[in-house]
């Protein structure tokens, strides 16, 4: 299990990363949101002591986190990066020795990924040579080899398609079923989502949001929506209701609390020519936007 | 042990990526030809040898040329000089203009004229008119009842190389040497130092650098990218030297091998902590740059004191040069010379070899801090003063 306690990190007057406290429990693949400029690289750089922290700390299973477990944690930062000018599998063969596997170990296991992800006819190839999304592929391996104890993602996803995109969540399914705690951030909302057990959300440096996907669902607002035959101005005088959107017969509304929704439903009924009355499960893009703003 | 300490990891791919580079492949081989072509090829070929052929009018202008044919054969065997007879000077003028003949030698009443085309006639001119001028001589002397040695008695001197007989090596060979061995340190230090900073930036500019910081120390990554390119460099410059040892047995300079090995038992260990000592710098230099495009401008400070202490050290004379010769890097330069000059006491390489020592260490040190606060800067060039002032994070 991997805790942030209180990580600061500042530039000069600037606090980019103030006092970020959140933990990616064993086998949970924890999302990390946040616009740009959030702080995500700046936190997930300290996690791998890419970047010192100005104050708090990053523990492994209670301990404050070391080298040696450092070394153990798989990372791919979000400045990509391989050598371009050096064959495809004898750089990750390289990086697999950095990460303490033997020389034959991390050339069979590189060649196992390379081929499982259609690069297997390519293993000779400079790097530089491979398509974008090919290259991709290989950073993802990159970060999984010598079996890591923690994964540390900085947007793994980007510039993949749909295909690779499944490919690769699989391969990181395979990691949490493992127990293997998993941090990956990413901008595209519906795939953290699709993917993750809980979801950090980060802005401005501070972590505004957290929990599961249901948890923060069920945390958003009350919301319904009211469509009748006739106008729906009158629930502008019903107790207990905000009413967020009003257009004819289409009105969005928040009600205090679960009573003051069935009461308003039953007026509605009262009324007649109700076409629908439904609950607004808010997406987690809407409740992005809504803790970020 | 299953696996290895890091830095051997970093060496090993250092040097397996340069040896599978076609470019340096390629510039190596070429290298080691042109060695060859210079030691070789003119052993073949010989000195070039040269035919003459010269208009006389008389017997007493043919008789000359066979002289001086008698004189060139006796240098080298494949050279000579031929007499052409002509009717009349005239005739002897139109041979010269035609190109015919090189030149033309008429003889007058108590004067000869040696005719050419244009002022430059080589060595042909020194030897006709010697010749005229010992036979008149000889000529002289016996019509005033003596002999050209009773006249030229007293009159001979002779020129003793001190140099040669005291330092045991010729002076030309150690100057020729000494410059190869001040230049092969020049140009290795160039172009590994070059290599050092180019692989440090390419890390930084694939950003692969925050892959390889994460999981070894950037120390590790430094020593091991230092070693290996020294090894690199080791071995280039051996490669060099066998060849051309091997060369040299090829074109008589053999005689001069022992000399040679103990200035190149000295000129190693120069060699080796003068490319030390710039290693660390190179790196710093890479690290400051973030695109290759950037270390022409980080670069520059290392490759212009490089030039300066070469062009100075191969310039110097006197006191100055002696005292250039015990500066670190420079010593790596002037010292092996004033080895192989054999003007040096022992004392003297050993006190330049422990200021390199001296200075290696500052380097090192120096070197690897601004290398490693640098390293993962990745907006825009850093200048080495700012790197100075950085905040190690």
């Amino acid at each position: 299990m991997l805790e942030l306690d209180g990580l600061s990190r500042r530039y000069g007057d600037h606090l980019a990363v103030d006092e970020v406290s959140f933990t990616v429990p064993a086998g949970r693949m924890v999302g990390f949101v946040g616009g740009n400029g959030a702080g995500k690289t700046t936190t997930m750089r300290m996690i791998m002591g890419v970047l010192a922290p100005s104050a708090g700390q990053v523990r492994w299973d209670g301990e404050p986190v070391t080298r040696a477990d450092r070394v153990r944690f798989g990372y791919m930062p979000e400045e990509r990066g391989l050598y371009p000018k050096q064959p495809v599998l004898a750089q990750l063969t390289y990086l697999g020795q950095l990460h303490g596997m033997t020389q034959s170990s991390a050339r069979q296991r590189s060649e196992e990924l390379l081929t499982r992800f259609g690069l297997g006819e390519r293993l000779t190839s400079k790097v530089e040579t491979l398509s974008l999304g090919n290259q991709q592929r290989a950073q993802i391996i990159a970060s999984v080899l010598g079996e890591p104890k923690m994964l540390v993602l900085d947007e793994p996803f980007s510039g993949l398609d749909p295909a690779a995109v499944d490919q690769m969540s699989e391969l990181l399914r395979e990691h949490t079923a493992a127990g293997t705690p998993v941090l990956f951030s990413s901008h595209q909302l519906d795939l953290v989502d699709r993917l993750c057990d809980s979801i950090v959300v980060l802005h401005g440096g501070r972590v505004v949001a957290e929990g599961t996907s249901e948890g923060l669902r069920a945390s958003a607002p009350l919301r319904y929506r009211l469509v009748m035959t006739g106008d729906t101005g009158w629930v502008r005088g019903s107790t207990g209701v905000d009413v967020i959107d009003l257009d004819g017969p289409t009105a969005l509304v928040q009600p205090e609390d679960e009573q003051t929704a069935e009461r308003l439903l039953a007026d509605a009924v009262a009324r007649g020519g109700v076409r629908e009355f439904s609950r607004i499960r808010p997406t987690l893009s809407e409740i992005y936007r809504e803790v970020a703003a | 042990m299953s696996t290895r300490a890091p830095w051997t990891l970093v060496a090993a791919r250092e040097i397996q990526v340069k040896l599978t580079d076609k470019n340096f492949l390629i510039g190596t081989g070429l290298t080691i030809l042109l060695l060859l072509a210079v030691l070789v090829v003119p052993s073949f070929l010989g000195s070039s040898s040269a035919d003459y052929d010269v208009a006389v009018t008389d017997d007493r202008g043919a008789a000359v040329v066979g002289e001086v044919d008698a004189t060139l054969r006796e240098q080298d065997e494949e050279s000579s000089a031929t007499a052409v007879r002509v009717a009349d000077r005239d005739a002897a003028e139109t041979a010269v203009l035609e190109g015919d003949v090189d030149a033309g030698l008429v003889a007058g009443d108590d004067r000869w004229e040696l005719l050419s085309d244009g002022p430059d006639l080589g060595e042909l001119q020194p030897l006709l008119t010697e010749q005229v001028r010992a036979d008149a001589l000889a000529d002289n002397a016996r019509t005033a009842g003596t002999t050209v040695e009773e006249l030229t008695a007293g009159a001979e001197v002779g020129v003793v190389d001190v140099a040669e007989q005291e330092g045991g090596m010729p002076p030309v060979l150690a100057y020729v040497l000494g410059f190869a061995f001040a230049a092969l340190f020049y140009f290795a230090a160039i172009m590994f130092g070059m290599q050092i900073a180019n692989s440090v930036v390419e890390e930084k500019q694939s950003r692969i650098i925050e892959i390889l910081a994460a999981k070894i120390p950037t120390r590790q990554l430094l020593l091991g990218k230092v070693l290996g390119n020294t090894v690199l460099a080791f071995g280039q410059l051996a490669l060099i030297a066998a060849v051309s040892l091997v060369g040299m047995t090829f074109v008589d300079l053999d005689v001069a091998l022992p000399g040679i090995a103990g200035a190149i038992a000295w000129y190693l260990p120069f060699f080796l902590l003068g490319f030390l000592a710039l290693a660390c710098v190179w790196a710093a230099a890479g690290a400051l740059a973030s695109r290759t495009e950037d270390l022409q401008q980080t670069t520059m400070p290392l490759t212009m004191v490089l030039v300066v202490l070469f062009i100075v050290g191969i310039n110097l004379d006197g006191v100055a040069r002696q005292v250039f010769s015990f500066v670190p890097v420079a010593s790596t330069l002037v010292m092996p010379m004033r080895i192989l000059e054999g003007d040096t006491q022992l004392w003297e390489p050993v006190l330049a070899l422990a200021l390199v020592v001296v200075f290696c260490a500052l380097t090192i040190v120096l070197g690897s801090r601004l290398y490693e606060r640098a390293l993962l800067h990745t907006s825009g060039s850093l200048s080495w003063r700012k790197a100075m002032q950085l905040s190690k994070d």
